[in-house]
């Protein structure tokens, strides 16, 4: 038999779906999770796992969480270090706190499953730590968000692990250099074309911080998130089926982290196995990256063009770059840059291997001379300052987010915001003109020169931005 | 009738083994916190060192782990008895297997030998680590001067180092003392008639003059002495004044017992009585361990005794000035009274003892030297350290076994730290009459291919431009993790004549950032500086940032 078909959907094994229970599932079954995956047959697969992963992905994502699948955490809070409430919920869902969701599909739905939400789907972000049980939309105790697009999440994962890399090379150089000559040595972060700001190492081998700008102290550069406090779609897909369905992952709420298999008390044991977790992240990995429109008519299509020229020469392109050059289209999963809590490489004897560069959407990405595919994000992955005193609009919260101050946020990428209404992180812009009027802080300038546009190329602005879609 | 029969005699009747007893018949637990595995190699990583001597010796066999090259990594000086103590450089490559070369340090072969044990700490607030050296005979001050060479700075600081034989010590900064208070704990005084029964010496207490120059002229002695080895300076109650707890081997004291003192700054020292609250403790104690297990600011304490180990909690009759402690080692599955593998069943000789969290799970784990004293025959003779996980439900189950630690060896002194920078804590073990235990924590993995287990952070905390105790001794260091904060003493003293001074290692489990805050010496506490796990920190009072510190 070959290893493939050991791969094959399992209902039992290493890592069980809720006993043996699945397995004698009716058809007519309410049950979301109705499959598993055993992640090392598909490491060594001598085929592509991926049909496989995304087929399980796909289910999972649409699945409706029924109780018998795990869904709900009477016991535990949204955090992502498993937390145990300190009090009952008096409410098994509830929309702030949550759990909030039925099905990662019920918010991310346009213009298609996996995309972006509409305001109705905001969630509650909190730490999940202090008042993790509030019942209010006061931002005391939450920052309010619109739910983003997950196309081209993949692509955008790859590009974080490669700069992650790159600036954790520069910094071992420096640290090198430092040791070697005695002396101090300050270098000048960049990768993919990015600054990241400065770095001073010590011969001793400490390293000054202070002086980074728009990435974590770690160095990881993490993509996800409207804060850019996530690395990985594993990361984030572990904490947000907890968060939003109470569904707890082995492999940070098992027995290992947390010495029981039911961390949420909800009667249900390991409620999400690596297998199960590894086809969302291949599903989500390999959503179609966000196009442009191809069918303009005359009239949008000349504004379009006028606009994207407009959009750089104001200044919006030094954040909202228009591409990132990707190296590898080889992801791995897990990712080498995990940290307990999230499948790590060192917890796997082999990641399971997906070939972007198989995907048909892939291969008609544009490439530089070097090779090198041009991932159209329309963004940095970096952070920025995005609010002041005379443009505050979108720092109208009250509490950081793991480590990152409340007026900071990563660039939007801006590939598919012609489709991806309403716009900020609260989504309660209605339209691509308020959002860029938000604009302050870093953006000021830029803001400050649309704005002395004329209507007419404020408008082209506006249609160049209309026709970067995501496709239904 | 020979000594080492008496006191097997006193100890059978002695022994508290109603606790031994109920747990026999029970299943053996297992741990559901992930087991780390260590790999014994010594040999291969250059350490070759046998503490051994005669009856002197039976007691002591520490080690000093402290960075003395200024690199950062941990090295080791290794008590050596009747055989010269021994500095090992460490030369382990990050992650790799451990290595170390032995260094002359520049001492002569009298001030190496009889040496029982030795604690780091920065006595004349230079920055460059110093060596306090328990001997058999005259005690030594060892100044530091930088790549791993010392001199003798006894007749500088007008320091009688005299002709006890000491086997504990402690050091704090006293409130309003630019340099260190230092006790020195002894053993037997063998000059007095009927020696060893009942003729333990006086302990010392070595206060700074209060001079600008730095001088230790007067002992004060702590008396009654009751033999002590182990000693920890410790604030039990948070007052913010550390007292002097000492734990005391009953085979030799007559009507002695475990203590405390109280040692107001200015004033002389006292012992806390029963009509303080303390409570009357005999034990075989050789080794303190202290943390705060539940997290409630108190510290709790781990005695290691001839059988059942000792686990005190401060109980619900104490307050912050009545140190009332009961015992909830049974109930913690702490008491390692015996050998937890092998058939032999008679009780255990425990010595050094330490709490860290070898596993990074954020749960303090416990390890036990253990080791025959020299031959008793009604205690184990096959007698392995242990060590115990702590798990989720508060208790702790033993692992020494499935770990790989459990050797034929007599364990005294040890210590745990992270030779290899890796951020798994690896174990030294000083052995008497024995070669050296090096265990490299290989995590989930094995030799050839180490695997991480939870996730983790050193601290290393620094008050140079404000005060003269550069390295924070008697800092707390708070480490929050979600709702919780795990909390660590900035301690010299305590295990058994091994002590440490460096990067101070916390699991973080599944937490991928962490908030330290420190309360300083004087009582200060910082901002929450932010940091990120899997990395070592350094935070110097007053800095608004962490700073990072990378080993490659």
């Amino acid at each position: 038999m070959k290893r493939r078909l050991a791969a094959l959907i399992l209902l039992s094994g290493v890592w069980p779906v809720q006993g043996s229970a699945a397995d004698a599932m009716p058809p007519w079954s309410e049950r979301g999770i109705t499959g598993d995956l055993d992640f090392d047959a598909l490491a060594n697969a001598d085929t592509d796992p991926l049909p496989e992963l995304v087929a399980l992905g796909e289910k999972l994502f649409k699945a409706k969480f029924v109780a018998e699948d795990g869904a709900g955490r009477p016991e535990a809070t949204q955090a992502i270090v498993p937390t145990k409430r300190r009090r009952p919920s008096a409410l098994a869902f509830q929309r702030m706190a949550g759990p909030d969701a039925n099905s990662c599909a019920s918010c991310h739905n346009e213009p298609g499953i996996g995309g972006s939400g509409a305001f109705t789907a905001n969630v509650f972000v909190s730490e999940g730590f202090e008042s993790a049980d509030f019942d209010s939309i006061d931002p005391q105790f939450s920052n309010e968000r619109g739910t983003v697009a997950l196309e081209g999440a993949g692509l955008i994962e790859l590009l974080g692990r490669e700069m992650t890399a790159d600036l954790r090379a520069q910094r071992h150089a420096a640290l090198q250099k430092a040791r070697e000559t005695k002396t101090p040595v300050t270098v000048s972060l960049e990768t993919k074309g990015v600054g990241f700001g400065k770095l001073r190492a010590e011969p001793d081998g400490s390293l000054d911080v202070s002086g980074l700008e728009g990435i974590d102290d770690d160095l990881t550069l993490r993509p996800f998130g409207q804060k850019g406090v996530f690395a990985s779609l594993r990361q984030f897909t572990v904490n947000a089926m907890n968060d939003h369905h109470g569904i707890e992952a082995q492999e940070r709420f098992g027995k290992t982290w947390t010495g029981t298999d039911d961390f949420d008390g909800d009667g249900v044991t390991d409620e999400m196995s690596i297998g199960q977790v590894s086809a969302l992240v291949a599903w989500q990995a390999t959503r179609p990256a966000p196009g442009r429109m191809t069918d303009l008519p005359a009239d949008w299509q000349k504004a379009a063009t006028r606009g994207e020229s407009l959009f750089s020469e104001i200044g919006c392109t030094e954040c909202h770059r228009p591409s990132l050059p990707l190296e590898s289209l080889r992801f791995e999963d897990p990712s080498p840059f995990e940290g307990a809590g999230t499948l790590r490489r060192a917890d796997v004897a082999k990641p399971i291997v997906l070939d972007l560069a198989e995907l048909d959407w892939v291969k008609a990405l544009p490439r530089d001379d070097k090779g090198r595919v041009l991932v159209p994000l329309f963004g940095d992955l970096k952070r920025h300052k995005i609010t002041d005193a005379s443009r505050d609009t979108l720092g109208n919260e009250l509490l950081s987010q793991r480590f990152v101050a409340r007026d900071v946020f990563m660039t939007s990428e801006l590939w598919g915001v012609g489709t991806t209404a309403p716009y900020g992180h609260r989504g309660d812009l209605t339209t691509l003109n308020e959002v860029i009027e938000a604009h302050g802080g870093e953006a000021a300038e830029a803001t400050r020169a649309y704005t002395a546009l004329e209507e007419t190329d404020r408008q082209s602005v506006i249609a160049f931005l209309r026709s970067l879609e995501i496709p239904e | 009738m020979s000594r080492y029969a008496i006191r097997f005699i006193l100890t059978l009747t002695a022994l508290a083994l109603p606790a031994a007893a109920l747990a026999e018949d029970a299943p053996r637990p297992v741990s559901s916190a992930p087991v780390p595995h260590f790999v014994e190699e010594a040999a291969k990583a250059g350490i070759e060192h046998t503490y051994d001597g005669a009856w002197e010796f039976f007691v002591g066999g520490g080690v000093a782990i402290f960075d003395c090259n200024g690199d950062r990594r941990p090295d080791m000086f290794l008590a050596g008895g009747k055989n010269p103590a021994q500095l090992y450089e460490n030369r382990s490559p990050t992650g790799g297997a451990l290595a170390f070369k032995a260094r002359d340090i520049g001492l002569t072969d009298r001030q190496v030998t009889r040496v029982l044990g030795a604690y780091p700490l920065d006595f004349d607030n230079d920055g460059i680590v110093d060596l306090a050296v328990l001997r058999l005979g005259e005690n030594l001050l060892l100044k530091g001067k930088g790549d791993c060479r010392f001199e003798e700075a006894n007749r500088a600081l007008a320091f009688d180092g005299g002709r006890e034989w000491t086997t504990g010590f402690s050091a704090v900064w006293e409130q309003g003392q630019t340099y260190p208070t230092l006790a020195f704990g002894n053993y037997v005084d063998r000059s007095k008639p009927g020696s060893p029964w009942g003729t333990c010496h006086d302990n010392f207490l070595f206060r700074p003059d209060g001079t600008d120059k730095l001088r230790y002229d007067e002992a004060t002695r702590l008396t009654p002495g009751y033999c002590a080895l182990s000693m920890l300076f410790t604030d039990w109650n948070r007052s913010g004044e550390p007292s002097l707890r000492i734990s005391n081997d009953r085979q030799y004291y007559r009507g002695g017992e475990e203590q405390l003192w109280a040692v107001p700054p200015g004033r002389p020292p006292r012992a806390y009585r029963r009509a303080d609250g303390w409570r009357h403790l005999k034990i075989w104690g050789m080794g303190i361990a202290s943390i705060d297990l539940n997290d409630d600011g108190y510290p709790e304490y781990a005695l290691t005794s001839m059988g059942d180990t000792k686990l005190q909690t401060l109980d619900a009759e104490a307050d912050e000035t009545v140190p009332v402690y009961r015992d909830i080692a049974f109930d913690r599955g702490a008491t390692a009274h015996r050998p937890y593998t092998g058939d032999d069943l008679r009780p255990s000789t425990g010595w050094h003892s330490e709490f860290q969290d070898v596993n990074n799970d954020t749960l303090w784990d416990l390890f036990i030297a253990k080791g025959n004293v020299e031959a008793m025959p009604d205690f184990a003779a096959f007698d392995p350290d242990d060590l115990l996980l702590g798990q989720w439900d508060e208790k702790f189950v033993e692992v020494g076994d499935t770990a790989g630690i459990a050797l034929n060896r007599r364990g005294r002194g040890a210590g745990l730290a992270d030779f290899n920078m890796d951020g798994l804590l690896d174990l030294v073990v000083v052995n008497r009459a024995g070669p050296v235990s090096l265990f490299r924590n290989v995590g989930a993995g094995t030799a050839e291919q180490p695997r991480p287990l939870g996730n983790w952070l050193a601290v290393e905390i620094r008050q140079e431009r404000h005060q003269p105790n550069r390295y924070g001794v008697g800092a707390k260091i708070s480490v929050k993790i979600g709702n919780r904060s795990v909390v660590r003493d900035v301690q010299i003293g305590a295990g058994h004549a091994s002590g440490q001074l460096g990067f101070v290692h916390f699991g973080l489990g599944v937490s991928e950032r962490a908030q330290v805050r420190i309360r300083w010496p004087d009582g200060d506490w910082s901002h929450a500086y932010r940091v990120f796990a899997n990395s070592h920190v350094i935070i110097e009072r007053g800095a608004d940032k962490a700073r990072l510190w990378y080993p490659e």
